[in-house]
């Protein structure tokens, strides 16, 4: 097997899969090459992301990658979502093969987007 | 992990046991080389030429006609290239879905300076002969046709294009890889000049093909460094392969007729079975004009390679449609050529049944097919609130 134990275990038994509703913020990424998409909503309370959930469509290692992604940044800091990185996501999963690591960029760039998507809506409240 | 279900019979397929038992001698025993004039090469010189009488025999053509090569691709290569240069310079028609053994030769050739015509395919995959008629110009020299499509596994009507092709005094060669030992074929009745197959797609051993030549057919080797295959492919026989392929065939005419109604069933019962289970499901290839095995089933909206993960890890053993590598989508070359969108190319998965293949596996891969296709369905991106 190309993909690590912990990689199949994610892809197996996806871990906060599924829509949020009425999320705080949303992100979005897509990797052009190959349409691999990754979606994640967030739940902010006193700026921490107390809930993360993801969709995704792509290869096994994307939607592994949301779903490690949606255990690893639960309590973090929104802002700190702005500056994860996808070698942060591949190193959770136990690696990806090289041809693989996109999928570590979709959902880092959706973490960001959903980061963004925070701060935009806590301008617009203030 | 209890049960392992191997539906990848298109890309490669068990040895037959009695395949196995024939060879194991012509690996320490019977290990002489072809070439040698003592006994060991003699003992050598005979099976491969028992083999050579057992593949023609089985094609219904001359022993002489047959050349081993080390597979498909090969053989592929040989073909097409060597009647090219017999040719010296001039056209040859192809078609946009041959495997790529045929179709990167065919690009090899143009960059060398030969003309070529990449004919088109309908929906179902079908190359139209009138189209073919239509590419004949008064220097074209070879026309190259798959017989059935190993992704899709529509069957072409050879035999109209073999008409035409004789008709202008123009070789034509048949890459018969998926169907040879898989459905009945005459090359005379077909009208075939040069046809490919290979051994490890018909229960032999893998690195060992076959190429039927035509008595006449003119044809230039593109191997060289020995008087091996009466001229046309130089290097030492790989006789422990060539004995187990021949032995393949003789096994392949005894139970192709009665397998291949069987797989048909099988596979007919797989593609109804998911059809049946899941929505936007699409069955891709002839409807009819289908090798008895293939069911090429396409899942719109999902990843193929997911498909194909979440199915090994059932212990489904199956092929992917489109090909991820390196985050770049590489649609299969023959989905688009039959005008597949993309969200369903994508989700294209190959089921190739065989001989092993049961009801019982059909039916537990159906099971499989709809968790997984329905699990990865429930994470797609849907309408935010």
């Amino acid at each position: 097997m190309r993909y690590s134990a912990t990689l199949i275990d994610h892809f197996l038994n996806p871990r906060n899969a599924g829509l949020m509703r009425e999320p705080d913020a949303v992100g979005q990424g897509e990797y052009e090459g190959c349409g691999d998409l990754a979606r994640f909503f967030l739940r902010v309370r006193d700026g921490q992301a107390t809930e993360v959930r993801f969709q995704a469509y792509g290869c096994g290692p994307t939607i592994a990658a949301a779903s490690v992604a949606s255990e690893l940044m639960a309590g973090r800091a929104v802002g700190d979502l702005l500056d994860v990185k996808a070698h942060e996501i591949e190193g959770a999963l136990d690696g990806l093969p090289e041809d693989r690591r996109h999928a570590a960029d979709v959902v880092a760039q959706a973490l960001h987007a959903a980061a963004r998507d925070w701060h935009q809506r806590e301008d617009h409240r203030v | 992990m209890s049960r392992r279900v191997y539906l990848d019979h298109n890309a490669s397929t068990p040895v037959h046991p009695d395949v196995v038992v024939e060879m194991l001698p012509f690996f320490a025993e019977r290990f002489g080389n072809p070439s040698s004039v003592h006994a060991f090469g003699r003992e050598a010189r005979d099976s491969v030429d028992q083999s050579r009488e057992r593949i023609a025999g089985f094609l219904g053509v001359a022993p002489a006609e047959i050349v081993f090569t080390s597979g498909g691709t090969e053989s592929d290569n040989l073909a097409v290239r060597g009647l090219a240069l017999a040719g010296r310079r001039g056209h040859l028609i192809t078609s946009r879905i041959e495997h790529h053994a045929v179709l990167r030769t065919c690009q090899a050739l143009e960059a060398e300076g030969f003309a070529l015509t990449y004919l088109p395919v309908d929906q179902y995959g079908m190359v139209d002969p009138d189209d073919v008629k239509r590419a004949i110009r008064p220097d074209t020299i070879a026309i190259s046709i798959m017989h059935a499509n190993s992704e899709i596994g529509t069957v072409q009507p050879v035999a109209a294009i073999g008409a035409i092709a004789r008709e202008h005094g123009i070789p034509f060669h048949v890459d018969a890889v998926q169907t040879f030992g898989k459905i009945p074929m005459d090359v005379a009745d077909l009208a075939i000049d040069v046809m490919s197959f290979s051994s490890h797609k018909i229960y032999g051993p893998k690195g060992v093909g076959g190429l039927y030549i035509r008595r006449g057919t003119r044809m230039v080797a593109i191997q060289h460094g020995g008087e091996h295959e009466r001229r046309r492919r130089a290097g030492t026989e790989n006789v422990p392969g060539i004995v187990g392929f021949g032995r393949a065939a003789e096994l392949r005419a005894r139970e192709m007729h009665s397998e291949a109604e069987r797989v048909r069933g099988l596979r007919d019962r797989l593609g109804l079975g998911i059809q049946a289970r899941l929505d936007e499901v699409r069955l891709t290839g002839h409807p009819v004009e289908r090798l008895p095995g293939t069911a090429n089933v396409a899942f719109r909206h999902v990843e193929s390679e997911s498909i194909v993960l979440g199915l090994d890890l059932k212990g489904v053993a199956v092929s992917a449609g489109s090909a991820c590598t390196s985050g770049q989508v590489e649609p299969s070359h023959v989905l688009a050529a039959v005008g597949l969108d993309l969200p369903w190319a994508m989700g294209a998965v190959r089921f190739s049944l065989g001989r092993s293949t049961t009801a019982e596996d059909v039916d537990y891969v159906i099971e499989c097919v709809e968790t997984v296709v329905a699990k990865l369905r429930r994470l797609l991106p849907t309408t935010t609130t």
